[in-house]
């Protein structure tokens, strides 16, 4: 579905942000990208469209070749849809129907099919009745779901998100990620870059960790947070629960047969396995 | 941001009015004031206008005032220029040092330029507190006024929210580490802020490029028609 092969970019002479980076996402899967402040995530994401021309390598999306002429970026633009950090930065319009609808009016779709989009769109993110308002005056959450309606509307097969729970209450993050598996699930492709490990198990088939402008580790959430190493360059932790039992194995004496739990669900599982035997 | 305007443009009585008929009340009100030149109909366009945002619109009155406050200092300080500095003919009044006075000329120059003015204002303010901005660039768009007129429009209506709320975030954490506790170190803060804004703008404008790239942005800002509401 989408595919990097050795990615370098540099801002200038003296720092290569990405020093060959390669990685595949297959359809229909979410993806995290995890890593420390600086690592490189949001300038990776910003080949995936094509806003950055890479110094070198290539990026393939349905196994095409990312071209950088503009009829193939308008194309690859709508397959790739990137939401930004900051929602400020992406919301630029006076009201919010208008943001949401100038994604489609770019692709040149009929006013009838637009006036639609927005319709679905907002009304997906749960901000139906806000078409009117002028986005200064919605929450933080409120603009994220604006910035995630604006690319629905475009009807992405892929969507990258930069940080989507930065910034978020808890409540705002929960609803977040409903959101984001319910798009999953309808068959868009979803990546991700964080660094809240805590919920990544929940959401991602496939962790990717990127450290330094280099890929250092990739496979499912149960692979990468059995291995510290990787973690430790990165700046990461495992998530809070698989903490508690690490430390009840290392100071209680529980033998774990080096299966941890990344979920409360799976934490569940296993007490009760425990408390059983 | 004590005093929001655009917050008072969404949230009174008469923003669901048609907006070409205020763009229109507004240019003819603003072109008969300034062409009469009559004093009396200067105070009645005040009277007039006051009312209507006062009492038909239902904007409260300290948030008129607070919206005449900035305009009416720039007049007094215009009309004390004029008063002072322009005119010839009978002198009237005499300062006593530099030669400085005031002539009938100039005298009678102030005082018209004051009232014109005066009479201006609540026009323009029944314009801009009444109706969102998004509407007056619809009706200008539909009026065919040039589209980058309206795009430049669009995109600095945008940023003035960015920048007031960056310059509010940046000034509350200059003075937690009292920033302006003396007259010095208020202009060093205010000079540091200015220059750091001028910064975080490049900044910015390239990030709303990229995400206006992102959507598939072809250098022109397309109109969107809303849906008619049944």
């Amino acid at each position: 579905m989408l595919e990097v092969k050795n990615i370098k970019y540099s801002y200038n002479k003296d720092y290569q942000a990405l020093k060959g980076v390669s990685l595949k996402v297959e359809r229909g899967q979410m993806v995290a990208l995890l890593g420390k402040n600086g690592a490189g995530k949001s300038t990776l994401f910003l080949h995936l469209n094509g806003i950055y021309e890479p110094d070198e390598g290539q990026v393939f999306i349905d196994g095409e070749e990312l071209k950088y002429d503009k009829k193939s970026l308008l194309k690859f633009r709508q397959k790739v849809g990137i939401v930004f950090q900051n929602p400020d930065d992406q919301i630029f319009a006076p009201t919010v129907e208008e943001d949401v609808a100038f994604g489609p009016l770019n692709l040149g779709l009929s006013m009838e099919e637009v006036q639609q989009r927005v319709t679905d769109a907002l009304e997906r993110v749960g901000m139906s009745g806000f078409e009117k308002t002028a986005p200064h005056h919605l929450s933080g959450g409120q603009k994220k779901r604006v910035a995630i309606a604006g690319i629905l509307a475009m009807k992405p097969e892929i969507m990258v998100l930069d940080e989507p729970t930065a910034g978020l209450d808890p409540q705002g993050v929960v609803n977040l990620s409903t959101l984001l598996n319910e798009l999953n699930e309808e068959g868009i492709t979803i990546i991700i870059s964080t660094h809240e490990v805590d919920l990544v198990p929940n959401y991602a088939d496939k962790v990717f960790v990127l450290v330094d402008g280099i890929l250092i580790g990739e496979g499912t959430p149960k692979e990468i947070f059995a291995q510290p190493e990787i973690l430790e360059q990165a700046n990461l932790k495992v998530p809070i629960v698989t903490e508690l039992f690490q430390q009840l194995e290392a100071e209680q004496g529980f033998d774990m047969q080096g299966d941890y739990p990344l979920t409360i669900d799976e934490a569940k599982d296993k007490f009760l396995e425990i408390l059983n035997k | 941001m004590k005093f929001d305007m655009d917050y008072i443009a969404h949230h009174n009585e008469l923003t669901e009015t048609n907006p070409y008929f205020k763009l229109f009340l507004t240019i003819i009100l603003l072109i008969v004031t300034l062409a009469l030149d009559n004093l009396y109909f200067d105070v009645l366009i005040f009277v007039v206008m006051s009312i209507v945002i006062l009492a038909i619109a239902r904007i409260s009155i300290w948030s008129y005032l607070k919206f005449l406050t900035i305009p009416v200092a720039f007049l007094v300080i215009t009309c004390l220029f004029l008063m002072f500095f322009f005119g010839k003919g009978e002198v009237i009044f005499e300062i006593g040092f530099f030669g400085i006075v005031v002539t009938a000329d100039s005298f009678h120059y102030a005082v018209y330029t004051f009232f014109r003015v005066m009479g201006c204002f609540p026009c323009l303010g029944f314009l801009a507190l009444t109706t969102p901005i998004a509407k007056i660039l619809h009706c200008l768009a539909t009026l065919k006024v040039p589209k980058i007129m309206i795009e430049i429009g669009l995109l600095m209506y945008n940023a003035i929210f960015i920048f007031l709320n960056e310059i509010d975030t940046m000034q509350k954490a200059q003075d937690t580490r009292l920033g302006y506790h003396s007259y010095w170190s208020s202009f060093k803060s205010l000079g540091a802020l200015t220059s750091t804004i001028f910064l975080r703008s490049l900044d910015k404008s390239e990030t709303l490029q990229f995400a206006l790239d992102s959507r598939g942005y072809t250098g022109e800002l397309p109109l969107y028609e809303p849906k008619r509401e049944e």
